[in-house]
């Protein structure tokens, strides 16, 4: 009993072998990793430090004189101008420096105005510092006389910031500002304030992931975000975006099943049909639906008539040529028996072509559904832009990738666990094509039943072993 | 060289009682009747003769093998007489009325499994009888009667997937008897099966024929099959096929495996092989193989 509870025995054969079928539990982890690699390469490229970081995201910037590009904490810049930017601050400062400690606070020099405005910027470049600290908070961040003090903090050494932390030319370039600060006022006063230039602080960074890759953590936070945010006015929920995309492209698909199948099996039936039909059908299939997509719009108006057609128009050729097709390989040997056993022209196209077809055509039609998710984005594009591509399309624009991540992967996700589940429906629809079905045939149910049959295993294994009990007492007579 | 001092062929003379069950047979009426049947085929080379001049007659509850070398058009006549393809000349007769077209008149067994894999076997055996308005009660009892025959009662609610391939052709066999055809169509129905199934099939068969009111027209390539199931066995020549000759076998009824060693079975074979290949064993049909093991190391 406990032999069959942990499942079949370690396979001894190799893992490489051309066309050699895998043993199950193999192929299910396999499955599994497929699915865990490129989420292993993503979290790796984003968390580790070492690893493909073209860009350095700033934690202290600087402004640079003559230069009108402002860059403020928080923004990223690629990694090869970054010390180029470094460089710039430091050659702005060292002219400033002697001044800096030698100033007479008395002495009121022709800018002092001037100076006075860009130095209350200096100070204020150690906020975002700050706040990541949590010595601030957001509303503090303008609160010029808790900044000065945060400054007297760091430049006398009484607690330095940790998260991020301030490089040691930094520190210096604090303590030197302060040391002329304090020279003119200990305490903030926002009429007296140095008057000759501040030394600016150095940009500080540390690598990060373009923005067009976020990292794992924050698409998962925005993606709750943005699933679990309530409809307003004019701004849907993501569950109404996801149902009117829906919408389209079983609208337009169901529409062109409708219409193409029985079209379809015209042509693989009959070769007048055939003729007649599918050397336009193949003709037109390459001219691009989108393309017509104007045209549509000034057929069908606005909203979503025009999209379903779009979805019809990209799904319908190609639907009829694969039903045709089908249906021309329903095996000739068994109209000829039918015709044999008696039947007529009408009665082969009722009792055998259709029903000698319909598993084949039901995966057709699996694998069209497929292609009508493909015309979801353009067909979505078309008219009044709508659902989930409305959605992507506005937050790719303002560069919110982390919010677009989310969308793109569950338009994924409905697709394939569609084709999943009607895969598994096939087997009850039609239990003549196999033996019955079992949810462990499928190699994607045997992956998702992986971990848990995993750890049912090894439990066992761990179980102290103890015999079954005989069933039958000994007869103690 | 080994001298054979009876000729084998003397074994076709017919003993007297078998000399009158082919009398008897050919008392009965025709069934089946092919007059001057040709068939050409246009191909790009130019007109190929499939068939020429096929002429013979079948006659009630009996049972005849058509028998030929490949390409011999064993196939193409089958078809003609099921009515899947036409002739380009020439007359099928049923009962005396020309045949048009397929019809369950004529049943047939192919070579290839062509039951309906998305209706269980008694649907399958019910399929003749649905065309033609049957349904109800006493047509599923009808054809459980036929699955009965086949010995498949224990499978009438399997799906053909789960089946055999003898158990197929069988339900084959009882879907074309279903329709009560004049005449049972067998295109080398047990070619796909292996020996042993193909053995037991042939009893099977003969055992139906034998008490059921009906003519078989079997077609094989094989000459032992041939000899155990037939009363005449038609041999074709190829290019372009022809009559060659009609062998009445006088091996006795009813036929038993054990009967494949009698002189009349074996000699009924060998007339067989003489017609098709007329050059087998002679000097002409051996193979121009170089020598190629070294001199002295002969075997017989």
């Amino acid at each position: 009993m406990k032999a069959a509870f942990r499942g079949e025995k370690r396979s001894r054969e190799p893992w490489f072998a051309v066309r050699r079928e895998l043993a199950p539990n193999r192929a299910a982890f396999l499955t599994v990793f497929s699915f865990a690699l490129p989420l292993i390469v993503w979290s790796a490229v984003s968390y580790l430090p070492f690893l493909w970081h073209p860009d350095v995201r700033l934690q202290v910037s600087a402004d640079r004189e003559n230069v009108t590009t402002v860059y403020v904490a928080g923004d990223r810049v690629s990694e090869e101008f970054f010390p180029e930017f470094q460089e710039a601050v430091r050659a702005q400062n060292q002219p400033l420096e002697s001044a800096l400690t030698t100033f007479d606070p008395a002495v009121e020099p022709e800018n002092g105005a001037t100076v006075r405005r860009g130095n209350k910027k200096t100070l204020r470049h150690l906020v975002p510092v700050l706040i990541a600290n949590g010595w601030l908070t957001e509303e503090q961040a303008k609160d010029d006389a808790a900044i000065y003090g945060a400054w007297e903090t760091i430049a006398v050494g009484k607690k330095l910031p940790t998260n991020p932390s301030l490089s040691k030319e930094n520190l210096d370039i604090v303590a030197k500002n302060w040391e002329a600060m304090r020279r003119v006022s200990p305490t903030y006063d926002a009429d007296r304030f140095v008057s000759v230039p501040l030394l600016g602080l150095v940009p500080q960074g540390k690598p990060a992931n373009p923005d067009y890759l976020p990292p794992p953590h924050e698409v998962v936070v925005s993606g709750i975000r943005e699933f679990t945010r309530p409809a307003e006015a004019e701004r849907p929920s993501m569950w109404q975006r996801v149902g009117h995309s829906i919408t389209i492209v079983f609208g337009g698909f169901l529409l062109a099943a409708l219409v193409g199948v029985p079209i379809g099996v015209l042509c693989g039936t009959y070769p007048v049909f055939s003729k007649l039909v599918e050397p336009f059908t193949d003709f037109f299939r390459y001219m691009p639906a989108p393309t017509f997509s104007t045209l549509l719009v000034a057929i069908f108006l606005a909203n979503d008539a025009p999209k379903i057609a779009l979805v019809f128009v990209g799904t319908i050729f190609q639907l009829v040529l694969v039903v045709a097709n089908t249906t021309r390989r329903l095996d000739l040997p068994l109209l000829e028996a039918a015709q044999t056993l008696g039947a007529r022209q009408s009665q082969l196209v009722t009792h055998v072509v259709i029903p000698g077809i319909l598993p084949n055509l039901y995966n057709d039609l699996r694998i069209l559904l497929g292609w009508a998710w493909t015309w979801l984005v353009i067909a979505e594009l078309v008219g009044v832009k709508s659902g989930l591509t409305e959605f992507i399309e506005t937050q790719g624009r303002w560069r919110n990738f982390d919010s677009v991540y989310p969308v793109i992967i569950l338009i994924g996700f409905i697709g394939f666990f569609t084709d999943q589940i009607l895969a598994l429906l096939r087997r009850v629809f039609f239990p003549w094509t196999s033996e019955g079905p079992s949810l462990l045939d499928n190699p994607v149910m045997r992956a998702i039943l992986f971990v848990p049959r995993w750890l049912m295993n090894a439990a066992a294994e761990r179980l102290p072993y103890t015999p079954a009990e005989p069933i039958t007492k000994p007869n103690e007579a | 060289m080994i001298e054979i001092d009876t000729d084998p062929l003397l074994y076709l003379d017919q003993k007297p009682e078998v000399k009158a069950r082919f009398a008897a047979m050919k008392q009965r009426p025709v069934v089946l009747s092919v007059k001057n049947l040709y068939k050409k085929f246009q191909s790009q080379s130019g007109t190929c003769t499939a068939l020429k001049d096929v002429s013979f007659d079948v006659y009630r509850r009996e049972f005849m093998c058509v028998i030929g070398p490949s390409g011999c058009g064993k196939s193409t006549l089958i078809r003609i007489l099921a009515g899947l393809e036409s002739s380009s000349d020439g007359q099928v007769l049923l009962d005396g009325n020309p045949v048009a077209g397929p019809g369950p008149d004529r049943g047939m067994v192919f070579q290839s499994y062509t039951l309906f894999p998305w209706l269980t076997v008694k649907q399958n055996v019910m399929f003749g009888p649905r065309m033609s308005g049957q349904r109800g009660t006493s047509a599923e009892s009808d054809a459980r009667q036929w699955i009965d025959l086949v010995g498949l009662s224990k499978f009438e609610n399997s799906y053909p997937h789960q089946l055999s391939g003898g158990m197929k052709q069988r339900v084959a066999i009882a879907r074309a008897l279903a329709n009560r055809p004049r005449i049972l169509l067998m295109d080398e129905p047990f070619g796909a099966l292996d020996a042993q199934t193909r053995c037991q099939m042939q009893s099977y068969l003969l055992q139906i024929w034998k008490n059921l009111d009906i003519t078989i027209l079997f077609i094989t390539h094989d000459l032992d099959e041939a000899a155990f199931l037939a009363d005449r066995i038609l041999v074709l020549k190829a290019n372009p096929g022809e009559v060659n000759e009609i062998i009445e076998v006088p091996v006795p009824r009813p036929r038993l495996p054990a009967q494949i060693i009698t002189p009349e079975f074996i000699a009924t074979k060998y007339r067989i092989d003489q017609l098709i290949h007329p050059n087998h064993g002679n000097e002409e049909d051996a193979l121009p193989f170089p020598r190629m093991t070294e001199q002295g190391d002969d075997v017989e």
